[in-house]
């Protein structure tokens, strides 16, 4: 009984600080709505009932946060060790664009071409995120700056490859595209009545397998404490050129997966800017910073977020409130979660009521090192 | 009195640092403020400089009640501090530090040749020279000292606080510093010196006041008292000398020949040779920055050594890595436990397993064997009886002495051949530092080679078997137990050449 | 000649944002704080200058507004992160995402439309015609359509040189990204500084924003700071945060810009927009990596 005790009370410490940011986060929104014009009660009413409260809404939610909680495991899985990876969007594109290829281009049957496309498609990002832990390791380039660099990069030429040797001159006549993955690659449909597929299982597998590494194995021990202290982490003989190897391959391999599952699942070919313009990529990232890199808060928040970005685009067809009022609202989440001050500003007033002193405050984990 | 504090109380948290205290400093006098680690010397000096604010009591100067919020308060005040750490900033110059604050201009700009000026015949006027161009970088810890010293004086002080001034400095320049401080007392300056090494008290001060856990215990002039008096006020006892079991060394577990290694050009390591057996406790002696932490860095395989020859236990370790080392059998207490010894955000048991996690009884096929590794944090907690509150505490709410605790526990309870033990009780308090001793002890009388690497000179005399003495990366002397003597060893660890004497 | 001229000219077009933001990424590093809002500094000085411009007509107040957009960004990385200490590549990284939604929101409440904006009452900046230069064939070439910002950013660059490394309060200044412990124990209001620093780089980086939407075109798009931030950071890295070395690293990432402008004639637009990214990542690993941010144990 104390045990559950105990641990409900740990669990309303660490939800009480993202719940407070999202309700300073939706009043920041409120703001900007108020000076549109427009009643943020009935703006945010028709946001959450176009995104959660209705089955088909829900599930174009759900469909949504499928590749931004994968991206959102991607950040974590790179920046738990210590090493800011904001390339996922990067490794996102290279990696899902050489599957949508391999599966457009080798002659395989079905299942095994399925298997293979998006093993390809993960080595692909995985090879690209590795680029960057290469220069690191050699000449030491600032893992930051590449990484979204490498961004621009890979969008880029990824436009000039759908522009050119592999546009598909029958295209939706709207945008660039390559030609449509096989029928017997598409990811099957959880039911016939929406788009929702088995990309959303494939996302909650990713959580739960990232969940046990971090947790279980030797590898997700020796690559938090890189993250928390290189030095301890070297001193104690953890090999740590491996680790960053392994932590940014790895990273870009879900990046990559997280892109595969939108193509896969839901667009079924490449379109020019397809995922700078959606920002799953940064959708991820500020979900995993929201959930301080938790995996199981990363699968939510990621929901709660693609939900802002859908109802979003209702009330862009609705009012005239553009869809990026949905980053506005996410970013100021992550800042307020990130400077703790809702959580500051009440243990402040609790203390004041109660008069007794408070421990001093730790510091956050995980973002420290470049 | 020149200078007055009246019931000065401060707490941090929990801990009262310093409980009513009270005491004067006449002018002209040199005056120790003594105690052990802990006992409240740093925090009452940094009331007066400005750096803590008192909860209660009052500061009164030439009879005027002083009101000190913040260091340049006190500088105004004619005020100034040694501080242990010193406050340089490496890059640099002397005179650019000197200065720092009250700066000489030209045309309101910064007039860095009229600084070196100033410093120089400051300099000439107190004795204490320096090149003024010199990058702080490039400075010894004893001229860094007196770089400290010139900018105290440089802000007009006429009161001058010495932080343990002496914990940085070779006997020698011991000497030359303690020389410096009656100088300067002779001159008018009023001074407090804070120790805890009494005979620096017995030669240098007029007056003594004794601190013990925030407490004033007493105050003594020193013509009228001696050691035997201030230690059992310091410590409430009389500490008994360390007993040492005879043990004959065993077998070669460390040999180390014609160690070489550079850092960006600059030779670091000149052809160092050491040996440990089994069974003893090798110290090494010397100043810190000459070649410890990289001699270090090579026998663990942090670093890779340019050219020579390491064995540990019969085997080659040079071009090893950190972990086939380890598994070879050498546990290591690094220098800083902050930098090397742990996480500050990881966990007791994360803390506790660094370095086994790969072990078959840790983990197997890449999982971690969480039951067996809890209990081995546990029993590491218990055994070297860590204070903390639960297991899943981080390791940076420790304490410093409970952390060290249970870093030297991780690494002991390897039961390696080989430790190497450096500062292994650096800045934890004296019941922590005597705990720490007698499990290298311990480890010793198990017949297992450790080498001890401190820059506190008492430490490495009072523990070790022999003792090699380091300077510029070689050794300069080897000494066993009945033959060192601190002279002997301080003039080695100056840079002094053996037959020289 | 003439080509080479253009070259040039178009090469100073395009370094000056860059500069602007990379001397304010150097000021941040000097005082030790590690500034990733640079590129959030930017954009919003792109879009509060054509805001004000818009709406007073002056290009001038337009620069003004610019900067003070730019510094109000800066301040939230002020408050955040160097006041209370909360991650830098967090806040960083969030500051950039939300001036970026912030923009695209702003554009809608204010001019209604979504993507990007331009409107013929825009007064575009000045372009300096040199009294002599001007006359001069070839060299006239290399001085062409800039504008007074152009000028400004060596200046700025200069003026940074000389407080630093001359002055007694730049003196201060420095110290307190040496030894943040030393410079505070000897009375330096060290996180003032570090505020004022941050709040600086921000104003410099509305600057860069106001000559990149009001300079060589007149008009603000979405995202159109186009990762420049994260070149100034390289920049100021590569110049180790010294503001005259700083101005040859800022014209480096001018050439690429320009180049890839150039190579458009030949070679498909998609490919020549790639090069400046691919240029920094190649820099950066030519040049390694100088830590910015001394780490804070």
């Amino acid at each position: 009984m104390d045990k559950i005790k105990t641990y409900l009370k740990r669990f309303g410490a660490i939800m009480a600080q993202p719940v407070i940011a999202t309700i300073l986060g939706l009043l920041v929104g409120a703001v900007f709505i108020i000076a549109s014009d427009e009643n943020p009660i009935e703006i945010y009413q028709t946001m959450f009932s176009r995104s959660f409260l209705s089955p088909y809404y829900l599930s174009q939610t759900l469909t949504r946060a499928t590749p931004i909680i994968i991206c959102g495991i991607a950040t974590a899985a790179a920046w738990r060790a210590g090493y800011i990876n904001i390339g996922v969007e990067g490794q996102m594109i290279t990696g899902s664009f050489a599957a949508t290829l391999a599966a457009i281009y080798i002659p395989l049957p079905g299942p095994l071409l399925l298997i293979v496309s998006i093993l390809l498609g993960m080595l692909a990002g995985s090879i690209y995120a590795s680029i960057v832990s290469v220069l690191n390791m050699k000449f030491g380039s600032s893992i930051v700056i590449c990484t979204l660099m490498l961004n621009y990069v890979a969008n880029y030429i990824a436009s000039y490859l759908v522009s050119y040797p592999f546009m598909d001159p029958y295209g939706d006549g709207i945008s660039l595209v390559t030609q449509t993955i096989p029928e017997s690659v598409q990811f099957v449909k959880l039911s016939t009545t929406n788009n929702l597929s088995i990309g959303i299982i494939i996302a909650a597998i990713v959580v739960i397998a990232f969940y046990f590494m971090e947790r279980k194995t030797v590898f997700g021990y020796e690559s938090k404490m890189t993250g928390f202290n290189p030095n301890f982490a070297k001193y104690g003989g953890v090999f740590e050129r491996k680790v960053m190897l392994k932590t940014l391959a790895l990273s870009g391999a879900i990046a990559a997966l997280a892109g595969i599952c939108e193509i896969y699942g839901s667009k079924y070919r490449y379109t020019d800017n397809m995922f700078t313009s959606a920002s799953f990529a940064w959708t991820g990232l500020m979900a995993a910073l929201i959930s301080n890199l938790h995996p199981i808060g990363i699968f939510f928040t990621s929901i709660f977020l693609s939900g802002l970005q859908v109802g979003g685009q209702a009330i862009q067809r609705t009012s005239s409130i553009p869809i990026q009022m949905a980053t506005v609202i996410q970013s100021s989440i992550t800042l307020f979660v990130s400077a703790k001050l809702g959580v500051q500003f009440f243990s402040k007033w609790r203390k004041q009521k109660k008069q007794e002193p408070a421990k001093p405050q730790e510091s956050k984990g995980g973002a420290e090192t470049v | 009195m020149f200078l007055e504090l009246k019931n000065i109380t401060k707490t941090f948290g929990k801990t009262v640092a310093n409980d009513n205290i009270s005491f004067g400093l006449n002018k002209g006098e040199i005056l120790a403020l003594i105690g052990e680690n802990g006992a409240g010397k740093s925090t009452i000096s940094k009331i007066l400089y400005g750096l803590n604010k008192p909860d209660s009591g009052e500061i009164f100067l030439d009879g005027k009640k002083l009101k000190i919020h913040s260091v340049l308060d006190a500088i105004d005040h004619g005020i100034g501090m040694v501080q242990q750490h010193f406050m340089l900033f490496e890059s640099y110059t002397v005179a650019e530090n000197i200065v720092y604050g009250k700066e000489p201009k030209k045309n309101g700009f910064f007039d860095r040749k009229r600084a070196a000026e100033i410093v120089r015949e400051l300099g000439d006027e107190y004795g204490l020279h320096i090149d003024p161009d010199l990058k702080v970088e490039d400075c010894s810890v004893g001229m860094r000292q007196r770089i400290e010293i010139l900018k105290v004086l440089y802000q007009n002080a006429d009161i001058i606080i010495f932080d343990e001034p002496t914990a940085v400095l070779v006997p020698q320049e011991i000497e030359e510093l303690l020389k410096t401080i009656k100088d300067l007392a002779k001159r008018g300056k009023s001074i407090i010196i804070i120790t805890h090494k009494l005979q620096e008290v017995m030669d240098v001060a007029d007056r003594t006041v004794v601190l013990r856990q925030g407490k004033f215990v007493g105050e003594r002039l020193i013509s009228e008292t001696d050691i035997k008096e201030l230690s059992y006020l310091m410590v409430g006892r009389g500490i008994p000398p360390r007993e040492v079991e005879k043990k004959e060394p065993g077998k070669l577990v460390l040999d180390v020949e014609d160690l070489r290694y550079k850092h960006e050009g600059v030779s670091i390591l000149n052809g160092l040779s050491i040996n440990v057996h089994e069974g003893e406790i090798v110290g090494i002696a010397g100043v810190s920055g000459n070649g410890q932490t990289e001699l270090i860095q090579c026998l663990t395989g942090l670093l890779k050594p340019d050219s020579g020859k390491v064995e540990l236990c019969g085997e080659d370790i040079s071009g090893k890595s950190v972990r086939e080392i380890r598994d070879l059998g050498c546990a290591h207490i690094p220098e800083d436990r902050y930098e090397f010894g742990c996480a500050r955000k990881a966990d007791l048991e994360e803390t506790s397993i660094m370095g086994y996690e790969h072990l078959p009884e840790f983990s197997s096929k890449g999982l971690l064997n969480e039951k067996h590794n809890q209990e081995f944090a546990l029993n590491l907690l218990d055994k070297y009886s860590v204070k903390y509150d639960h297991m899943g505490e981080p390791a940076g709410a420790l304490s410093g002495g409970n952390i060290q605790k249970l870093i030297v526990a991780r690494e002991i309870e390897h039961n390696s051949k080989f430790l190497i033990a450096a500062e292994p009780t650096r800045g934890v308090d004296i019941g922590a530092q005597e705990f720490i001793h007698d499990r290298l002890m311990d480890k010793r009388n198990r017949g297992d080679g450790v080498l001890l690497i401190s820059s506190e000179l008492s430490e490495v005399m009072s523990l070790s078997d022999r003792i090699y003495v380091i300077y510029d990366g070689q050794i300069r002397g080897e000494f066993t137990r009945a033959e060192a003597d601190t002279n002997k060893v301080g003039f080695l660890m100056m840079g002094g050449q053996n037959g020289q004497d | 000649m003439n080509m080479l001229a253009v070259i040039l000219n178009s090469t100073i077009r395009s370094t000056t944002p860059i500069l602007l933001a990379a001397l304010g990424s150097a000021i941040c590093s000097q005082v030790g704080v590690f500034n990733i809002a640079l590129e959030g500094q930017i954009l919003i000085g792109c879009f509060v200058s054509i805001v004000a411009n818009y709406f007073t007509g002056n290009v001038y107040l337009a620069v003004l507004c610019g900067m003070l957009g730019g510094a109000a960004v800066a301040s939230i990385v002020a408050i955040l992160q160097v006041k209370y200490k909360a991650a830098d590549m967090v806040i960083g990284t969030s500051v950039n995402l939300l001036t970026s939604g912030l923009t695209s929101v702003l554009l809608s409440t204010i001019f209604g439309v979504r993507g990007s904006f331009s409107s013929p009452e825009l007064i575009s900046l000045p372009k300096i015609k040199l009294p002599v230069i001007s006359e001069i064939p070839v060299v006239s070439r290399l001085f062409e359509q800039l504008t007074f910002i152009d000028y400004l950013s060596y200046i700025i660059a200069i003026l940074m040189f000389v407080y630093l490394y001359k002055t007694v309060s730049g003196f201060h200044t420095q110290s307190v990204g040496k030894n943040i412990e030393a410079a505070d124990s000897l009375g330096i209001k060290t996180l003032r500084t570090q505020i004022i620093a941050v709040l600086v780089s921000g104003a410099l980086c509305g600057l860069g924003g106001s000559v990149l939407s009001m300079g060589q075109v007149t008009l603000f798009t979405e995202d159109m700071s186009a990762g420049r931030g994260y070149m100034a950071m390289a920049s100021a890295s590569m110049g180790q945060a010294h503001p005259l070395f700083v101005i040859a690293s800022s014209l480096f990432f001018g050439i690429c810009q320009s180049a890839g402008v150039l190579l458009q004639n030949y070679v498909p637009s998609q490919l020549t927009q790639a090069i400046p990214y691919a240029a920094t990542v190649i820099a950066l690993s030519i040049f390694g990596w100088r830590a910015i941010r001394k780490k804070n144990a």
